[in-house]
């Protein structure tokens, strides 16, 4: 019983709305990804919860307990944040053992913990050095170990990942996931970065403007984005502005699809660069290669489309094999399997 | 040319050497000459010139009086303006302006001027102020301003009053270098992550702000200390002979009319040394603080 529930958060820096109405309930044990642009109002989101910062309403709960106007230090929070922070003047043991000690708890029960939370982390070896003796990663779990040691209802990352470099990241990722289930702690995880959003998530939130666009599972986000900026923000997607008449949207032989509720106007047709389809057949319609890109087993193809006066340029990706055989100049056939194509109209949000 | 290049290197070396050492070596070797008056060097060497300055009660009480105000001034200093900086930067930065401009005072005001503020202000201007707000505030509130204006006068050529002027003037070194640590050390973080641990602000002053700004406080504090070890104007104008330091002593030596030179040698490398005995221990304790405390400090060799 120790999720946590965000009801209406707003939070204004003089006229800027940083949070604007913001609820979230979160389930004991969920991991809660943040995703959004730099200034979308996430880490101010994060940093509300963490009682860093004071929003101007709204009711932040931990386990059904109102905390909004507690200080810090009274929220059974943990938080990693994207400097590390460790105490320079501290081993990364003593850095582990710090909330035991601000808590007088006595060393026989400090030891033991500490010794534990260094094990789960993977630093026993290097728990006597200092943070700068150690590697970002390294010091990353050392803040990680710091965080969940006084055994917080909550735990909080901030863009943890994001000083490291790749192949640390996606490594320590996948070994917080692990920790944070394994403890079984409630988690928010606050990043710009989408795969890391989808890989780590239980659910994403999409935030954008201090507002959470779209909340919902990993492949729901990826599949089935519910507002435009989550379409044009997550996956990897073409967006082409076409015109939609009588609740259609078509262009040549390329696309036709309903976009019913939307009636005549300009749309933004969102698609993902797998769903361009190359016909064999000679159906479809006609597209110029404007240039490849290898991209190891899959290719990336450029393409000219035109149709009655209008042109438009779009991407495709498809096996490296079957890009070989394509020249740049080559007029080929394409389609759109318009299955998870997305129509909003262009001036929405 | 790079025999040129190492050879001005060392000359240049040298001759910044010779001009620094030179003046001091010259008032050692002048402290343990029997006569220097016509030679280059002097005519004979004892050490009674050492034995007459420390069997002189005069000089013993005032080099003791000088040490513990400079400690007590550093002490308060570091009680003042510790958490004034912390609170500057954790929580209300809008107080810098007015922090830095009382910083800047000291450099701007020639010492002689501030002293004889405090005189006015102590001496008369405070008090006459409060017995006038007093007269429109009867009652309790009256008594106590009257007593205060009554008392603040009293202040004058007690230790108290150098005490607090030697801080209002020392502060702004400890405030620079404080400040100066705080910002490298990346204070305003590492405060949120101790708050999210659940220390108290105590415990984060005590056990993360304070270990954290070493270096800044040594360099600082030396500052403060030295201050208010060589300080003149204020206790010559506050407490004049009631506070007699080394800088008062030093300049009776000076004028008195059977001028005892040789005493001021020594007085004079007795002070240096233990300035640099301090600047010593300041240096030994920050040892490899630099580096620890170099922001984005990095490991060698990635994660393995």
């Amino acid at each position: 019983m120790s999720g946590v529930s965000l009801n209406g958060i707003s939070k204004h820096f003089g006229n800027v709305r940083a949070l604007d109405d913001v609820s979230v309930e979160i389930a004991s044990g969920e991991l809660i990804a943040l995703l959004g642009p730099s200034g979308c109002g996430k880490t101010t989101l994060l940093r509300s919860v963490a009682g860093l910062e004071q929003p101007t309403s709204g009711v932040i709960r931990i386990g059904g307990k109102d905390v909004s106007h507690e200080p810090p230090r009274k929220r059974p929070i943990g938080m990693v944040f994207q400097s590390y922070a460790l105490f320079p003047n501290m081993t990364i043991r003593e850095n582990v053992g710090f909330p035991l000690k601000v808590r007088k708890e006595s060393s026989d029960k400090i030891r033991p913990k500490v010794e534990e939370l260094l094990e789960l982390v993977g630093l026993s070896s290097q728990a006597d050095r200092y943070p700068h003796q150690v590697s970002g990663g390294q010091q990353q779990r050392g803040a990680l170990a710091r965080a969940l040691a006084p055994s917080p209802e909550v735990l909080l990352l901030d863009e943890p990942l994001s000083a490291l470099d790749a192949l640390v990241r996606t490594r320590l990722r996948d070994e917080i996931r692990r920790i944070q289930q394994l403890v079984k702690i409630t988690a928010i995880y606050v990043t710009h970065d989408q795969s890391e959003a989808m890989a780590i998530a239980d659910r994403v939130a999409v935030m954008n403007h201090g507002k959470i666009e779209q909340i919902a599972e990993p492949p729901e986000i990826y599949e089935d984005p519910s507002t435009k900026f989550s379409a044009g923000f997550v996956g990897n997607r073409n967006a082409i502005e076409l015109a939609s008449t009588n609740g259609r949207v078509e262009f040549g032989g390329f696309v036709s699809c309903a976009a019913p509720s939307i009636g005549s106007q300009r749309v933004v047709l969102f698609f993902r660069p797998e769903d361009v389809e190359f016909m064999e057949d000679g159906s479809g319609h006609p597209a110029m290669v404007e240039n490849k890109l290898f991209l190891g087993s899959l290719s990336r193809v450029y393409l000219l489309l035109e149709s009655g006066g209008a042109s438009v340029r779009l991407y495709a990706d498809i096996s490296s094999r079957q890009a070989l055989r394509l020249q740049i100049g080559q007029i080929v056939n394409v389609k759109l399997q318009t299955e998870h194509a997305r129509v909003f109209p262009v001036d929405a949000q | 040319m790079v025999f040129v290049n190492k050879f001005a290197r060392w000359t240049f070396f040298t001759a910044i050497i010779l001009y620094v050492l030179i003046p001091m070596l010259a008032v050692l070797v002048y402290s343990f000459s029997t006569r220097w008056t016509s030679n280059i060097l002097p005519d004979g060497y004892t050490l009674s010139h050492w034995g007459d300055s420390f069997r002189d009660e005069r000089l013993r009480a005032a080099l003791w009086r000088t040490l513990w105000m400079a400690g007590a001034v550093l002490i308060f200093d570091i009680l003042l303006v510790v958490p004034a900086v912390y609170w500057q930067r954790v929580r209300n930065p809008r107080i810098r302006i007015f922090t830095e401009l009382l910083a800047a005072i000291p450099f701007a005001l020639p010492f002689i001027v501030i002293a004889f503020g405090i005189l006015r202000i102590v001496g008369t201007s405070a008090p006459t102020v409060l017995f006038e707000i007093a007269d429109v505030l009867p009652g309790f509130l009256g008594d106590r301003l009257v007593s205060i204006g009554n008392w603040l006068p009293t202040m004058l050529g007690t230790p108290w009053i150098i005490l607090f002027g030697h801080a209002a003037i020392a502060f702004p070194f400890l405030y620079w270098a404080v400040d100066g640590s705080m910002a490298a050390a990346n204070i305003g973080r590492l405060n949120e992550a101790a708050q999210m641990c659940g220390a108290t602000p105590i415990q984060i002053l005590r056990l993360v702000v304070l270990p954290n700004i070493g270096a800044g406080l040594a360099a600082g504090g030396m500052l403060v200390f030295a201050t208010s070890f060589g300080e003149f104007a204020l206790v010559q104008i506050l407490a004049g002979a009631r506070f007699e330091n080394i800088s008062l002593y030093s300049l009776d030596l000076l004028n008195n009319t059977t001028s005892q030179v040789e005493k001021l040698a020594v007085l004079t490398i007795v002070t240096f040394a233990i300035l640099f005995a301090i600047s010593i221990g300041v240096v030994y304790l920050n040892r490899g603080q630099g580096s620890r405390l170099l922001p984005g400090a990095r490991a060698m060799g990635g994660e393995k």
